[in-house]
C-alpha cells in the first residue's frame, strides 16, 4: 500500500536524504568516537609535555592516533555523497 | 645525505701544565663533543679521576650569579639585542672597574624598592583594619587603655540587649554591622559568652589615635605617595638597564664563557700529572682542531683517533643535510633525533611534508595568506626554532599555491578554468547541480600514495637491517620479516584487483578462474599473503596480531582527500552564505538598513574564511606530518640519537 502512494521522485528525494542522513552519522559518531577516545590520551599526552618537552613529538603523535576513526567516517561520507 | 654528518672519535693527552691552552683553543673551535670521563673501578682505571676545575672559578662563577641578577632584575634577553662585538681585553677591565659600581647600585635600587613595598603592605593592612571602624564617629584612642573596663569590638548579625550596665554602639553602615560594647571587668566573661552565643566575630582594634576617616585619609595619602617613589625608582631602574643592557649581556657572555672553560677539567680524566680528553668532531674538522692544538702547546700534546664503533658507540648526531632541507630537521627534532648509523629521512620528510600539506590545503588564496604571514613573522623570528618552522611553513604554503592552480581554487571560489587535476568543488550554492567533486577518483589516488609511502618505510627498514647488521641467519630473518609485511600489504591488492576493477588501479578481472573461484592473479595474491604472513611470523609470532594495520595505515591516507574537501566545503559554504544569501539581496534593493547587512556579510565573509585557514593550517600540517610519524616512521624509522653538542660558545658580543 505504502509503496503504491509514493511517487519515484519522491523515493529519489528520500534515498538522497537518507544517504545524507547516513553521511552525517558517520561523520558525527565517529567524530564522538574519536573525541572520546582523545579525551584521556590528550590530558596524558599535556601532563606528559608539562613535565618534559621533549616529550612534545611523542604525545602529539599518541594524541592524533585514534584521529583515524573520524577519517574512516569521513571517507565513508564521502562515499555515500559522491 | 641521508646519513649523519660523519664523526671522529679523538683521545687528547697532555700534562696538566697544558691544560688552559689547550682548553682555550678547543673552546675557540667548538667542534669537540667531549665525552665525560666516568671513575670505574675496574682494572686499569686505578689513580685515574675526574678532574678539578681551573683556579679562580669560584671567583668567576660568585661574579657571574652576581651578575645573572642584575640581569633579571632588569629583564634583559640577550637574544633580543643586535650582535656587537666588544673587545674581550677592554671588557675585562670595565668587569674590574664597573661591574662592581653597577651591580651595588641596582642592589641599592632594589633594596629600596622593595622596603617601599613593605610600606605599601603595611599601609594596606592598616587601611583594612581601621575601615570597619568608619562606621562609629569614635576616636581611636578611646578603644583601648582601660585598666577597669573590657572593650568587645567585632562583626555581628544583628544588634543584641546586653544585660548588664555598659556602653554599647551599634552601626549597620559597614558590611557584617559594627558593634561596640564596654563593660565593666567583672561582667567581662558573661558578656563574652553571650556574645559568641549571637556569632559575634571579633576584629583587631588598631592602635591609632584620631577620627577614622581622618587616618583612612591620612594612610590613603601615604600610599600614593610611596606609589610615586615606587615609580621614580622603576624609572631609575630603566634607565640603569638602557644605559648597561649591552655591557651586560657582554660581560654575561664573557664570564660564561670563562667559567665553561674553567669546568670543563671536571669532564676529564686525570692523574697527578697528566689528563686525557675524549671526545668527538665530524671527520673535516679534525685536521685543523690537531694542528692547532699541537701549535699552541708546542707540541707537548698527544692526539690520535680511536676507532669508532658505529653501533655500541654513543656517537653523537649532527644532521648532513642540502640546505633545502634544513627547516624539516626541526620536524625531525620534535619527533627524534636519527641514530648515528641510521637512515635519515630529513630530506624525505622536506619533500612529501610540502606535497602532503599542499594536496589538503591546495587553495591559491589560502596559500597566499599563510606565505606572507610565514615570510611577514619570518622578520620578527627569534632563534633558530622559530626560523625553521617558519621555513617550513612557506616551503608547505608555496605548495599550497601550486596545487591551488592545479584544483582552480582560490578561496573557495573557482579561478575560471576546469581543474587540471581532478575537481574539488562541491555542489553548494551557485556550484549545485555540478558535477560535485571527484571524491573517488581522489580517494583512489590517496590510497596509491599510502601503498607506495609505506612500501617505502618498508624499503627503508630493509636497508636499514642491512647496513646495520653483520650478514648471518639473524640479519635474513628481520629481512624476510619486513619483507613478509610488504609480501602480505601488495598479496591483499592483488586479491582485491582480481576481484574488482578499480579505476587508476591494474584491473585482473578479466583472467579465468584457476581454483577456489580464485583466477591466476588472485592465487598469486593469496600465496603472497601466506608467505608473507609466515615472515612476520618468524621474526616474531606477536607481531601477527598487527597485520590489520596493514589496511588501516594504507586507509589512512585517505585523510589527504577528506580533510581537504572538508576544507574546501568551510569555504564554499562561508561564501554562499555570506555573498549569495547575505550581500547580493541586499544589493539588489538597496537601502540604509541594506547597507548593515552588507557589512553583516562582509564581517561573515571574513570571520568564515579566518577560521578556515586557523584550521586549513592546523589540519594541513598536523595530518601531513601525523602521517610521517605514525604511517611512516613507524616502519623502520628508530631515531633517539644524542644531539652533537660542541664545546664552546658561538659568541654574540664578545671577540679575543
Amino acid at each position: 500500500m505504502v509503496a503504491e502512494s509514493i511517487s519515484v521522485e519522491a523515493a529519489t528525494a528520500l534515498a538522497a536524504g537518507y544517504k545524507a542522513i547516513g553521511a552525517g552519522l558517520a561523520v558525527g559518531l565517529t567524530g564522538a568516537g574519536t573525541g572520546l577516545a582523545e579525551l584521556g590520551i590528550g590530558a596524558a599526552a599535556v601532563g606528559a609535555t608539562a613535565e618534559n618537552k621533549d616529550m612534545f613529538g611523542l604525545a602529539l603523535l599518541f594524541t592524533v592516533i585514534p584521529e583515524t576513526i573520524v577519517i574512516f567516517g569521513l571517507v565513508i561520507a564521502l562515499l555515500l555523497l559522491f | 645525505m641521508f646519513k649523519a654528518e660523519p664523526m671522529r672519535r679523538l683521545v687528547i693527552a697532555a700534562s696538566k701544565e697544558q691544560f688552559e691552552p689547550v682548553i682555550r683553543e678547543m673552546y675557540r673551535h667548538r667542534v669537540f663533543d667531549i665525552e665525560d670521563f666516568v671513575e670505574q673501578d675496574e682494572e686499569g682505571y686505578e689513580g685515574i679521576k675526574i678532574g678539578k676545575p681551573l683556579e679562580g672559578v669560584s671567583e668567576t662563577s660568585g661574579e657571574l650569579i652576581k651578575l645573572r641578577s642584575v640581569i633579571s632584575t632588569f629583564g634583559i634577553n640577550s637574544e633580543d639585542f643586535e650582535a656587537v662585538p666588544q673587545s674581550a681585553k677592554a671588557l675585562y677591565s670595565r668587569v674590574e672597574s664597573d661591574l662592581p659600581a653597577i651591580e651595588h647600585e641596582v642592589e641599592g635600587l632594589t633594596g629600596i624598592r622593595s622596603g617601599l613595598e613593605t610600606r605599601l603592605k603595611e599601609y594596606e593592612q592598616k587601611i583594612n583594619i581601621i575601615e570597619p571602624f568608619v562606621a562609629l564617629p569614635l576616636d581611636l584612642s578611646l578603644y583601648s587603655g582601660y585598666e577597669h573596663f573590657t572593650v568587645f569590638v567585632g562583626h555581628i548579625a544583628e544588634d543584641i540587649e546586653i544585660p548588664f550596665p555598659c556602653e554599647k554602639y551599634f552601626s549597620d553602615a559597614v558590611e557584617g554591622n559594627l558593634l561596640v560594647v564596654v563593660v565593666g571587668n567583672s561582667q567581662s566573661e558573661d558578656t563574652e559568652r553571650l556574645l559568641m552565643d549571637a556569632s559575634f566575630q571579633s576584629v583587631p582594634v588598631p592602635v591609632e589615635e584620631g577620627q577614622p576617616t581622618g587616618r583612612l585619609a591620612y594612610y590613603r595619602g601615604e600610599i600614593e605617595k610611596v606609589n610615586v617613589e615606587i615609580a621614580e625608582t622603576e624609572t631609575r631602574i630603566a634607565s640603569l638597564k638602557e644605559k648597561y643592557a649591552t655591557f651586560l649581556v657582554a660581560c654575561n657572555e664573557l664570564l660564561t664563557a670563562d667559567v665553561e672553560r674553567a669546568e670543563a677539567p671536571l669532564r676529564f680524566a686525570t692523574t697527578d700529572e697528566t689528563f686525557v680528553a675524549e671526545g668527538w668532531l665530524p671527520t673535516d674538522k679534525v685536521e685543523n682542531l690537531k694542528e692547532d692544538l699541537i701549535r699552541v702547546t708546542g707540541g707537548k700534546i698527544f692526539v690520535t683517533e680511536v676507532e669508532v664503533d658505529e653501533v655500541n658507540d654513543d656517537v653523537p648526531v649532527e644532521y648532513d643535510n642540502p640546505d633545502f632541507a634544513h627547516p624539516s630537521e626541526l620536524l625531525m627534532d620534535i619527533y627524534a633525533r636519527p641514530k648515528y648509523n641510521e637512515f635519515d629521512p630529513t630530506i624525505l620528510v622536506s619533500i612529501v611534508f610540502p606535497l602532503f600539506f599542499g594536496l589538503i590545503l591546495g587553495d591559491v588564496g589560502y596559500g597566499l595568506i599563510l606565505l606572507l604571514m610565514s615570510m611577514g613573522l619570518r622578520k620578527y623570528a627569534k632563534g633558530d626554532t622559530a626560523s625553521r618552522l617558519f621555513d617550513t611553513l612557506r616551503n608547505a604554503s608555496i605548495s599550497s599555491i601550486i596545487f591551488g592552480f592545479l584544483n582552480s581554487e582560490i578561496i573557495g571560489f573557482s579561478l575560471g578554468y576546469e581543474p587540471l587535476l581532478f575537481s574539488r568543488h562541491l555542489s553548494i550554492g551557485s556550484n549545485a547541480g555540478g558535477a560535485g567533486p571527484a571524491a573517488v577518483e581522489m580517494l583512489i589516488i590517496s590510497g596509491w600514495i599510502g601503498i607506495l609511502h609505506v612500501t617505502l618505510g618498508r624499503g627503508l627498514h630493509i636497508r636499514n637491517i642491512l647496513a646495520q647488521q653483520s650478514s648471518g641467519m639473524h640479519r635474513s630473518r628481520a629481512v624476510f620479516g619486513q619483507a613478509g609485511w610488504l609480501f602480505v600489504m601488495w598479496g591483499i591488492l592483488m586479491m582485491i584487483w582480481s576481484m574488482f576493477p578499480i579505476q587508476f588501479m591494474p584491473d585482473f578481472t578479466a583472467m579465468s578462474v584457476v581454483a577456489a573461484g580464485l583466477n591466476g592473479a588472485g592465487v598469486f595474491g593469496a600465496l603472497m599473503i601466506l608467505l608473507g604472513v609466515v615472515g612476520i611470523g618468524q621474526e616474531n609470532v606477536l607481531d601477527l596480531i598487527e597485520i590489520p594495520t596493514i589496511i588501516s595505515h594504507v586507509l589512512s591516507y585517505t585523510r589527504l582527500v577528506a580533510v581537504g574537501l572538508s576544507s574546501v566545503a568551510i569555504a564554499m559554504v562561508t561564501n554562499y552564505i555570506s555573498l549569495e544569501l547575505i550581500i547580493e539581496p541586499a544589493l539588489e534593493n538597496i537601502s540604509i538598513i541594506g547597507i548593515f547587512v552588507v557589512l553583516a556579510g562582509i564581517i561573515v565573509f571574513l570571520l568564515g574564511h579566518t577560521l578556515n585557514t586557523a584550521l586549513g593550517l592546523l589540519g594541513g600540517g598536523l595530518h601531513s606530518i601525523r602521517l610521517h610519524y605514525v604511517e611512516f616512521f613507524t616502519k623502520f624509522y628508530q631515531g633517539g640519537g644524542r644531539k652533537y653538542n660542541p664545546f664552546g660558545m658561538i659568541k654574540k658580543f664578545t671577540e679575543e
